[in-house]
């Protein structure tokens, strides 16, 4: 295994993968510390180029996008006060107030080596778990498959802060967008509407790309010309105080305890579908206080808030990195589009990806590894730049993302109809968003549609008892943990039923 | 008892999935396989129905108060989302018949100027150059460079 990881090293070190992810990282480290703009946004900006490129060089930039992107989320977080990317928000709660007593410099290198450390320390994980998880993956029949993208499904509408109706609701609409058009078994059209078009169903990254990139835009744009953009200015393009990187290291490693803790949760938050970097920041930054000898200092510029936070959502690309090599499941909306870019060049994902693609798959590895001293040395020699970036604004950035979008679906197969695809999912995640669906849900339904009825139809096929399903034992344990976390979601909206705050939808 | 926000949005989905489920039913059953095309969409399309009746149901015995903006939150600039989505549309019809250069040239220039109207001859001098730039880099890096091909215009032949 390590052979295979030290020739995936010496691959992804040439200048042809190097290069693609060196931009890779610099473009996720830019787009995570603008406010407005999410790692996913910045990932489907990078899609199009991936086109053109080799498999790994295109997973190699995606991959420092997605690396960059949970880093560079900080700098607005620190200086701002706006978490640059959803991932990083609780980095805000002592990142801003550390800066605001005069120590942003501290504040976003603590930031950015609790995201190397944590980073690599999720690396280590994600090299020696992901082949194990695949040979357990491996032992899955089809009722396990299914029964294990319905907990998925489940645990993710579960987890909808808005409310569980709308989360399975929108995951049904993402089940039912994947039905339209042929079916897999007799290749029988179905709600086509005599569409030829249709007949070959919705192109999935269209449809990613149409329903968050726009609906992220259009609900910034609303924002525009109010009264948000005001505090934007607060700290940008602040001069850094002097201080030394081994002090701000020592920091770090004099709490050893923390830091891997929120790596690990960081770590199981990035393997659970679907969840993202928002939780993993936000429930490691709530175990650090609690484990915390000074929980009072939270908030008020505590370093062990930052560390855990910016550990955590590193980590938790990792996770995600985990589940979509030894699963075929993304582990999220950034993950989902490398899942649509590895299917463009024809390489199938699941359980048979590592043994079948090692080059492939150990070089996805070295990436991750390697665009951490890549994210490093960008933070180190562009910090300057980076400070004044977190201004820009959102009438020159979003035409731009907006015409890469289209690009994007165009490129696919070079035909308009994709791009219309993307207007009308455009419009339609946009009005999802409005009315309070949550997204997260409709995408994981989105990518799982198809394996699920693939599995389901193989399982009867096989066999016609439906009880299988709940008799074999690891295929009854999982629908019982999805019944069992839709009840924990049901009870938990009674309990907070008073406490329904509404927060930003988390791209 | 009033319908929300929620109520009709449950209401659509309803209405859809039922629509859906007939014409599911109405689908061929194949001779050797044991479900046919229709088995599967009948699932979804059942739980769906049941979950938006529920919203509905929920919405009618509970109407939330707090559903849209908080009173404290930003105020929302709809007018411009309205805008921006039918510059977008104006983009994606006119990209076959003036081709990507042009077509982009006009969408990013016509999109920044809608979302923040520049002022002095240097703000527009400075739009121009976003506009221009943006249609040539991506031209360039993605045609020359990466050989991904980009719309030609059917009345340009640009």
């Amino acid at each position: 295994m390590l052979d295979l990881l030290w020739h995936g090293l010496v691959n992804v070190a040439q200048w042809k993968y190097m290069l693609p992810l060196f931009a890779g990282t610099f473009i996720g480290v830019i787009g995570g510390s603008l406010p407005g703009v999410t790692i996913t946004m910045t990932v489907i900006v990078v899609l199009p180029f991936t086109y053109g490129l080799d498999p790994l060089a295109g997973l190699a930039a995606m991959t420092g996008v997605y690396v960059g992107g949970s880093t560079g989320g900080l700098i607005a977080c620190c200086l701002l006060g706006i978490p640059g990317s959803p991932a990083s928000i609780a980095t805000t709660f002592d990142g801003f107030p550390m800066s605001r007593n005069g120590e942003p410099g501290r504040a976003i290198w603590l930031g950015v080596w609790a995201s190397v450390w944590g980073g690599l320390l999720g690396a280590l994980f994600l090299v020696f778990l992901t082949g194990p998880l695949a040979a357990i993956a491996l032992e899955f029949g089809p009722w396990e498959y299914f029964s294990l993208f319905v907990l998925a499904m489940a645990m993710v509408a579960g987890l909808t802060e808005a409310s569980l109706l709308k989360g399975l609701l929108s995951t049904a609409i993402g089940l039912l967008i994947t039905v339209v058009g042929h079916d897999p078994i007799g290749s029988v059209p179905r709600f086509t509407f005599g569409s030829e078009f249709i007949g070959g169903g919705f192109p999935f990254l269209p449809v990613l790309i149409g329903i968050f990139a726009f609906a992220q835009i259009m609900t910034d744009l609303e924002k525009l010309n109010g009264p948000r953009n005001q505090p934007v200015q607060a700290l940008a393009g602040v001069r850094l105080e002097r201080f030394s990187h081994l002090k701000v290291n020592l920091e770090i490693f004099k709490q050893p305890f923390l830091l891997a803790w929120a790596t690990i949760v960081g770590l199981i938050i990035g393997i659970l579908p679907a969840i993202g970097g928002s939780a993993s920041s936000v429930m490691a930054y709530d175990q650090a206080k609690k484990f915390s000898k000074t929980p009072e200092c939270f908030g008020k510029g505590h370093p062990e808030g930052i560390i855990a936070s910016e550990a955590s959502n590193n980590a938790n690309v990792s996770g995600s990195l985990m589940t979509i090599m030894a699963f075929g499941i993304p582990g999220d909306a950034v993950t989902a589009v490398m899942l649509g870019a590895m299917t463009i060049h024809g390489i199938q994902s699941g359980p048979l990806f590592i043994s079948q693609n090692p080059d492939l798959a150990y070089g996805i590895y070295a990436a991750y590894i390697l665009a951490h001293p890549c994210m490093l040395l960008i933070c180190v020699a562009l910090m300057p730049l980076m400070l004044r970036v977190t201004s820009v604004r959102m009438a020159v950035l979003a035409p731009v993302v907006l015409v890469l979008c289209v690009v994007g679906a165009y490129a696919l197969n070079n035909t308009m109809q994709s791009v219309y695809v993307l207007l009308l999912f455009g419009v339609v995640g946009y009005v999802l968003v409005k009315l309070g669906f949550p997204l997260a849900p409709l995408i994981l339904g989105l990518i799982l549609g198809d394996q699920i009825e693939i599995n389901l139809v193989r399982a009867i096929m096989t066999d016609a008892n439906p009880w299988l399903f709940l008799t074999r034992p690891i295929s009854g344990g999982l629908l019982a943990a999805a019944v069992l976390s839709v009840a924990l979601a049901i009870w938990q909206h009674l309990r907070h039923q008073n406490r329904v705050v509404e927060e930003e939808p988390d791209f | 008892m009033s319908i929300g926000r929620d109520g009709i949005a449950g209401l659509v989905l309803l209405a859809i999935s039922l629509v859906l489920l007939v014409k599911s039913f109405q689908l061929p059953s194949l001779p050797i396989v044991p479900v046919g095309p229709g088995f599967y969409p009948a699932i979804v399309l059942s739980f769906m129905a049941v979950a938006s009746a529920l919203l509905v149901l929920q919405d009618l015995i509970k109407r939330a108060p707090v559903t849209a903006d908080a009173p404290d939150a930003p105020r929302r600039n709809y007018r411009l989302v309205v805008i921006a989505f039918a510059i977008v549309g104006f983009y994606v019809l006119l990209l076959p018949l003036l081709g990507f250069r042009v077509a982009t040239v006009l969408f990013v220039g016509s999109l920044q100027a809608a979302l923040g109207r520049p002022r002095t001859p240097r703000q527009w001098a400075v739009l121009a150059a976003i506009a221009l730039g943006t249609a040539m880099v991506s031209y360039l890096v993605f045609e020359r460079y990466l050989l991904v091909l980009l719309p030609r215009g059917a009345w340009t032949g640009f």
